[in-house]
């Protein structure tokens, strides 16, 4: 029982983004194998997501001069656009009935991690989001093609200025060390002959299309990973992601954001086999029935993103709903993680970098601020004999500790307390 | 505190506060009170590490300005020749770089050349992975100012970085860095705060990553008791440069924002042995000369306005800065007025013990290794000097066997 637990825990918290009041405990009920069943399949309908009104994204045009009025208002524009777009995104999260396509689209954004940082603009950013949509769980061939197609992130790592005369590694590199293969599996020489066949885009940045010029391509013959030929942009990418180490790499990234950030990929793990046929939801549909599920070592913190969107579905809130989006957005920004804005190319960090002092400080103060808009209504209707148990579907954590318990206990005659000391408690902070 | 450090702090402050007829007038009592009360003994060296992220351009940072095939290589981006600021009759300052040289001139600059570590990786991420363990060879988690914070008695003042996310060189195997915010850290206060102080307590059932999760919660609860009162006292005056438009030459920007409350700390005698401050934006693909001077400029004049700031102080000599990147950059512009990830830059070791001049051999612009620059010196000769005269502990508990030595500290 306390192993179901555990591993009911984990698929909530990892394979989605954690229960709202009552399902964790209907899913004690309806058992383990049942629960992984329903949370891995996607819902013909999904009325939460359709709750969610479309943002408000617009192709803003080229910057007008500086000391203009014009310019004022696209910068308001601009800003206004960006948060509606975070905001969106943070109530899909939340409104979801299908966390596992969130959790994937999510899991995507931190992969091809691209920042409106330097896009600047929100329509481009939205339209990468899309993609990530269609391809959630699709097939990674398709998705690795799409972005290449995507002005985002050809902007982001300057895949513009690539021509044949003067070629730019950047777009390349990352191609082969961040998105496809994974560091090492390629030589130096190789990512030259990358950088030739990427030639050739240009990106409207205002709108996040993509041209592509042949008279700025390279097609002369490259040698790519032993393969002398000519390579379009979409025969290096099919080429890339034919390769075995790219099925090799996925894995390796969903074992890190699904099962464990600390712990090394076993090379049994099940998403390996699973993704020989490039699909993303055959590879994740196996980490979820992998025996790692149930290994206890394999515990995850919380993302800052992953935690207040838990913490907002146990809350019944709606992101954009809060007091204010621009407080919720320096919350978030100070706690290390916003939407669209990942620190660099590599993504966001994982595990210890989310626990420092300066984390705990932000997320109790976020946990405050939450807890007073909320009816609380879940902690109301707790049986005060069962409170412990209570709390623990509540949130779905698998088990508190003594430690926790004592200051639960504390604070049972006062639920906004009991709240944020339930939100920021190790045992919620670090999923078990 | 002893009366001595007590005088010194009130002294210090004293012109400050007066000053500063705007801020709210906190009573010289009140920021002496609540002053660290056990500060660093005076003397004992402090380590500040500045990290680029990005990928610094070492050959535009510090520049072979008489030779040819520096300007052939990168017409694209590389500086007018009477811009450039010449530090001998081969090697120039990037033309941002002014304070910096008043450092160098003033010989409290060592620049050590060329350094990286064996079979330099181009990734970013590994590249910093590998400058922040120290373990070139082999992926390990630690850093290696977490390994030597674990060598030291328990105490989360000893080695702070500023921001919110920890960095891995501050990760240990039994403990790590604190992490203060640019705008200090509060605790909740009432019965909410007692009660966090009770979910901050180890517990026997706790995993190791829980474990982390409550000692987080424990250090904010000490580090904030002690640093808050300090950080809403006023930074020290920079003594000795200009005033520009009411601030001090340097202008606003984050990094200067972390330093001065390095700064703060420092002189309030927080009894911290290492600080880690970083600055990013360094990733110059395209239109790298005007970016990069940008930069450039902002860490030589937050680092001088640093230094500046400490000189009324008695730590001013205890401290030593020092200034790396992941890597350098490709010797061969790519094109879009910017450079591909390369391999070696320039490291620059910061201080009144430091004996400036240059360290190690600029790498041969003729004799590229594929198209890029040698490693001339190991990284790991820098950090053990460091350890071994900053940090006055045996580099090998930290680095393993490692006899290299680069030695531009003053005994």
């Amino acid at each position: 029982m306390l192993q179901d637990r555990l591993e009911i825990s984990r698929l909530f918290h990892r394979f989605a983004f954690g229960p709202k009041p009552g399902q964790f405990s209907a899913a004690l009920k309806s058992g383990l194998a049942q629960t992984k069943r329903d949370l891995l399949n996607v819902p013909a309908i999904d009325t939460g997501a359709q709750s969610i009104s479309l943002p408000v994204v617009t192709d803003l045009g080229p910057r007008p001069a500086p000391n203009t009025a014009a310019v004022l208002d696209f910068a308001s524009a601009m800003r206004s656009q960006t948060q509606n777009l975070i905001t969106w995104w943070l109530d899909l999260m939340v409104a979801s009935d299908h966390g596992l396509t969130e959790r994937l689209v999510w899991f995507w954004h931190g992969h091809w991690a691209t920042s409106i940082a330097k896009v600047d603009y929100p329509l481009a950013m939205y339209k990468q989001n899309q993609v990530f949509r269609t391809y959630a769980l699709g097939d990674f061939q398709k998705l690795s093609r799409a972005m290449i197609y995507d002005g985002a992130l050809q902007f982001w790592l300057d895949g513009q200025t690539s021509t044949l005369k003067a070629p730019n590694e950047n777009l390349a590199r990352e191609l082969m060390e961040l998105f496809i293969l994974g560091v090492n599996r390629y030589s130096e020489d190789d990512v030259k002959s990358l950088a030739k066949s990427l030639t050739g885009f240009q990106v409207t940045t205002s709108t996040g299309e993509v041209e592509f010029q042949p008279t700025r391509h390279d097609s002369n013959p490259v040698t790519l990973l032993g393969t002398t030929k000519h390579f379009t942009a979409e025969e290096a990418s099919d080429f890339l992601v034919a390769r075995s180490d790219c099925q090799k790499f996925i894995a390796e990234r969903i074992w890190y954001r699904f099962i464990s950030s600390s712990v090394e990929m076993p090379g049994n793990f099940a998403s390996v086999n699973a993704f020989s046929n490039r699909s993303i939801a055959a590879a994740i549909k196996a980490a979820a029935y992998d025996p790692a599920m149930s290994d206890a070592k394999n515990q995850m913190v919380k993302a800052p993103v992953e935690w207040f969107v838990s913490a907002c579905r146990a809350l019944e809130l709606i992101p954009s709903k809060l007091e204010s989006s621009a407080k919720l957005i320096q919350a978030l920004s100070a706690l290390g993680q916003l939407p669209f804005n990942p620190p660099n190319v590599g993504g966001w960090p994982a595990a210890e970098a989310w626990l420092s002092s300066a984390s705990a400080q932000y997320r109790i103060n976020l946990a405050q601020w939450l807890v007073k808009q909320s009816s609380l209504r879940a902690i109301k209707e707790f049986d005060p004999d069962r409170w412990f148990i209570n709390s623990a579907d509540w949130l779905g954590v698998s088990q508190w500790s003594p430690r926790t318990q004592a200051a639960l206990r504390e604070s049972l005659a006062k639920p906004t307390e009991f709240a944020v000391l339930a939100l920021t408690s190790p045992e919620y902070v670090v999923n078990a | 505190m002893d009366t001595l450090t007590r005088r010194k702090f009130l002294s210090m402050t004293a012109g400050v506060v007066a000053a500063s007829a705007a801020a709210p007038v906190l009573r010289l009592s009140d920021i002496a009170e609540a002053a660290i009360n056990r500060p660093l003994p005076s003397g004992t060296p402090i380590l500040v590490l500045v990290t680029l992220y990005g990928g610094n351009d070492g050959l535009n940072t510090v520049i072979p300005y008489t030779d040819p095939i520096y300007f052939s290589s990168r017409p694209n981006i590389s500086y007018k020749q009477d811009l450039m600021i010449p530090l001998d009759s081969q090697l120039a300052f990037n033309p941002s770089m002014k304070s910096m040289k008043a450092l160098w001139d003033a010989r409290k600059v060592a620049i050590v050349r060329g350094v990286g570590y064996p079979k330099p990786d181009r990734s970013h991420f590994s590249s910093m992975a590998k400058w922040q363990t120290a373990s070139p060879e082999r992926h390990i988690n630690t850093g290696w100012i977490g390994r030597w914070v674990d060598s030291q008695p328990e105490d989360s003042m000893l080695a702070i970085s500023l921001g919110s996310v920890l960095p891995p060189l501050f990760a240990g195997a039994k403990r790590s860095g604190s992490v203060l915010p640019l705008g200090g850290l509060t605790v909740p206060s009432g019965t909410l705060g007692m009660q966090c102080q009770q979910l901050a307590k180890p517990s026997r059932t706790d995993s190791s990553l829980m474990a982390s999760a409550a000692s987080s919660m424990r250090n904010l609860f000490s580090v904030s008791s002690t640093v808050q009162p300090i950080l809403k006292a006023p930074a020290p005056a920079s003594a000795n440069l200009p005033t520009v438009a009411g601030g001090n030459a340097g202008g606003d920007n984050n990094l200067s924002a972390q330093l001065d409350i390095v700064a703060k700390l420092i002189s309030a005698g927080s009894p911290t042995r290492v600080w880690s401050v970083s600055l990013g934006g360094f990733d110059t693909h395209a239109n790298e000369a005007n970016a990069q001077s940008v930069l450039l400029g902002v860490v030589s004049d937050s680092i001088a306005r640093f230094l500046s700031q400490l000189s009324g102080t008695s730590r001013s000599s205890d401290v030593t800065v020092v200034i790396y990147s992941e890597f350098g950059r490709r010797v061969v512009g790519n094109g879009s007025q910017g450079t591909d990830h390369g391999t070696s830059g320039p490291m620059f070791i910061i201080g009144d013990k430091v004996n400036g001049g240059f360290y190690g051999d600029q790498p041969s612009l003729k004799n590229l290794i594929n198209g890029d620059l040698a490693v001339t010196t190991d990284f790991r000769d820098v950090y053990s000097t460091l350890i071994e005269k900053v940090l006055q502990s045996p580099p090998d508990q930290v680095l393993g066997r490692w006899s290299g030595r680069t030695q531009f500290m003053r005994v």
